[in-house]
C-alpha cells in the first residue's frame, strides 16, 4: 500500500508541475555536449593535441560534462517540485490533504533522484556511444573498445551517476533556508564548478571519495528535511 | 453531549519568538452551525485556523476536531475539512478544472460530477480555458471556495472567504453559506474582519481581539438583549430632562452628549414624550426609535472589556 501510495504520489506531482517538460530539456542539453565535445576533439587534433586520443580521457571528459549539466538540472527540479511550493504558498494546500507528509516529500525527492540518475546514466551511454560512432569515421582515437573497457566505463558512469544524484540533493539546503529559487540553482551551480571544473586533466571528482562524501552529505539533507516534517509549523 | 460540538479549542495558545499571539481561547463551535470569527486584522484568526488544520503546531492546549483531539500525526480528520486558509493558493499554470480535479485526487475523492456542480454553485463559467494565474482576486476566492466545497465536507473552515469579491458577490456567497448549512447541514467556521458580513450569516459570534476571544455569543441572544430606545435631537438638553423626569416620570435616559438623549422606556409611547416635550416649549429637532446596533455592542467588546454595555 505504502509502496503504491508513493507512486501515485509522484505520479499527481509530475502531472501537476508538467515534469514533463524536461524530457525536451534533456535532450536538447545531450546534443549541445555532443557538439561541445566534437569541436574540443577536432579542435584538438588540428593543434595536434593528443588529449582526445585516450578513449578512457574522452569518457572521463564525457561523464564530466554530463555530470556537471544534470546536477544543475536536479537543482532546476527542487526548485519546482519543493521551493516554489513554499513561494507560492501551495505548500499549505498540500499539507492540508490526508496524506503524511513525509510521504509527500518522499514523491518529490524521489522523482528528483530517479531523473536525475536515469539522465545521467542514459545521457553517459548516449554521447558515449555517438563519439564511438564518430570515431569509426574519423579515427582520433586508436583505442580500441573491449568487452573489459565497455564493463568499466559502465560501473565507472553507474557509480557516477550515483554519487551525482546524491550530490544533487545538497541544493535542497541553501534553496530551504530561504525559500529561495536562485539560491538553489547558484548553489548548484557552485558545487559543480568546485566539483568538475577540469585542472590539467583532472577535477575534484575524480578523487573518488570526494563525490562520495558529498553525494552522503546530500542524502542526509534530504532526510533531515523529511525527518521533521510532521512537527514543524509550515511558513511560506 | 460532547458530540454536539464538531471543533473545540481547550486553553489553546501559540507564542511566537516569546510573544504570545493566540491566547487560551476556547472556542466551541456546534455542529450544523454557521460560526462567525470576528475580530480585527492581525487579531489571531488566521493562525487558530492554521492550528486548526495542523499547519500550525500549538504551543500548548489542544483542538478535538470531530470528536477526536488533533496531533502532529493527524490526517484522517482531513478527509472531511474543507478550508480556505489566507488567499487561496493554486497551482496557477493549471487551469481551475485541473486543481479541481488534483485536489479530489489528492483528497481521494472520485465523484466526477463533483467539480461541475462546485463551480456551478459559485458561479465561475466560461474558464474552462484559463489558466489560474489569469484570474482576478475575486475569482480565486470564488475558485478557493470551489475548491473547498467539491469534496461535501462536514465542517468548512474559511478564513475571510468575501475578500476581494464584489458586493453582489458577498450576497451570492453569504446566500451559499447560508444553503450549504441548512440544505446539506454543513458546518461553517468563517473569519471576518467586517462586522455587518458576519451579523448576517453567523448563528454564532467568537469575538476574538489580541489573541483572546473576548466572547463567544449566539446571535439570537444578542438580538434579544438589544434594548430599543427613543432617541431625541433637542436644542435645550437640560431643560428637556427635566420634563423627561419631572412632568413623565421617565428615570431612565440618558444625555449623550449635548443635544442628543436616549430614552430607554416601553412604557410611555414616543408620541406622548414629544407631545409633553413640546408643550413644555422644548424644541425637538429629530425623535426616532432606535435599535442599539451591533456595531456599538462589538465596538465596545473590541475596545475596552468583556463586559456587556
Amino acid at each position: 500500500m505504502g509502496v503504491v501510495h508513493v507512486l501515485k504520489l509522484m505520479k499527481l506531482e509530475m502531472k501537476k508541475s508538467k515534469v514533463g517538460g524536461n524530457i525536451k530539456g534533456v535532450i536538447i542539453a545531450n546534443l549541445a555536449i555532443i557538439g561541445l565535445l566534437l569541436v574540443m576533439i577536432f579542435g584538438s587534433i588540428k593543434d595536434g593535441d593528443m588529449e582526445f586520443a585516450s578513449i578512457t580521457y574522452t569518457f572521463s571528459m564525457v561523464d564530466t560534462m554530463v555530470k556537471a549539466t544534470f546536477i544543475i538540472f536536479a537543482s532546476a527540479l527542487l526548485a519546482r517540485l519543493v521551493i516554489e511550493e513554499y513561494k507560492n504558498d501551495t505548500i499549505t494546500l498540500l499539507f492540508m490533504y490526508p496524506i503524511n507528509r513525509k510521504k509527500l516529500i518522499i514523491a518529490k525527492l524521489l522523482i528528483v533522484v530517479l531523473f536525475t540518475f536515469i539522465s545521467i546514466l542514459l545521457s553517459n551511454i548516449f554521447i558515449d556511444f555517438v563519439l564511438c560512432i564518430t570515431n569509426s569515421f574519423y579515427n582520433f582515437t586508436p583505442d580500441k573498445l573491449t568487452t573489459a573497457l565497455i564493463i568499466n566505463n559502465f560501473m565507472a558512469i553507474s557509480i557516477n551517476a550515483l554519487a551525482s544524484t546524491g550530490m544533487g540533493l545538497i541544493p535542497l539546503y541553501f534553496g530551504m533556508r530561504k525559500k529561495s529559487v536562485p539560491a538553489t540553482i547558484i548553489s548548484a551551480i557552485l558545487i559543480v564548478s568546485i566539483v568538475c571544473s577540469n585542472n590539467g586533466g583532472y577535477s575534484l571528482s575524480d578523487i573518488i571519495e570526494v563525490p562520495i562524501i558529498l553525494s552522503i552529505i546530500g542524502v542526509c539533507i534530504a532526510y533531515l528535511a523529511i525527518r521533521n516534517i510532521e512537527h514543524v509549523d509550515v511558513i511560506k | 453531549m460532547k458530540m454536539s460540538y464538531i471543533l473545540k479549542t481547550c486553553n489553546l495558545i501559540k507564542t511566537y519568538n516569546e510573544k504570545e499571539v493566540v491566547s487560551n481561547v476556547n472556542m466551541n463551535v456546534k455542529k450544523g452551525e454557521i460560526y462567525g470569527f470576528l475580530g480585527p486584522n492581525g487579531a489571531g484568526k488566521t493562525t487558530i485556523m492554521r492550528m486548526m488544520t495542523n499547519l500550525v503546531k500549538p504551543t500548548s492546549g489542544e483542538i478535538e476536531i470531530f470528536g477526536e483531539k488533533i496531533t502532529d500525526t493527524s490526517y484522517e480528520f482531513l478527509k472531511r475539512l474543507g478550508t480556505i486558509i489566507e488567499y487561496p493558493a493554486f497551482y496557477e499554470r493549471l487551469t481551475a478544472r485541473e486543481n479541481l480535479e488534483l485536489h479530489c485526487e489528492y483528497m481521494g475523492y472520485h465523484d466526477k460530477k463533483a467539480i461541475d456542480k462546485a463551480l456551478d454553485l459559485v458561479k465561475l463559467k466560461n474558464i474552462d480555458n484559463k489558466m489560474v494565474k489569469e484570474f482576478s482576486l475575486g475569482m480565486k476566492q470564488r475558485l478557493g471556495i470551489a475548491r473547498a466545497i467539491t469534496t461535501k465536507p462536514e465542517l468548512l473552515i474559511l478564513d475571510e472567504p468575501i475578500n476581494g469579491i464584489d458586493p453582489i458577490g458577498i450576497k451570492e456567497l453569504r446566500n451559499l453559506f447560508k444553503m450549504l448549512s441548512k440544505e446539506y447541514g454543513i458546518t461553517i467556521l468563517l473569519s471576518s474582519h467586517i462586522l455587518g458580513e458576519i451579523e448576517q450569516v453567523a448563528d454564532t459570534i467568537g469575538v476574538i481581539n489580541n489573541g483572546k476571544l473576548i466572547e463567544e455569543v449566539s446571535m439570537e441572544s444578542i438580538r434579544e438583549s438589544n434594548t430599543e430606545y427613543i432617541q431625541l435631537v433637542t436644542s435645550d438638553s437640560k431643560k428637556a430632562s427635566y420634563i423627561l423626569s419631572n412632568n413623565l416620570n421617565i428615570s431612565n435616559f440618558k444625555v449623550i452628549d449635548n443635544g442628543v438623549i436616549r430614552i430607554y422606556t416601553n412604557t410611555v409611547p414616543q408620541n406622548i414624550i414629544s407631545k409633553t416635550l413640546i408643550l413644555n416649549d422644548v424644541a425637538i429637532e429629530a425623535i426616532t426609535k432606535k435599535n442599539s446596533s451591533l456595531e456599538d455592542y462589538f465596538l465596545s467588546l473590541l475596545n475596552g472589556g468583556g463586559t456587556r454595555a
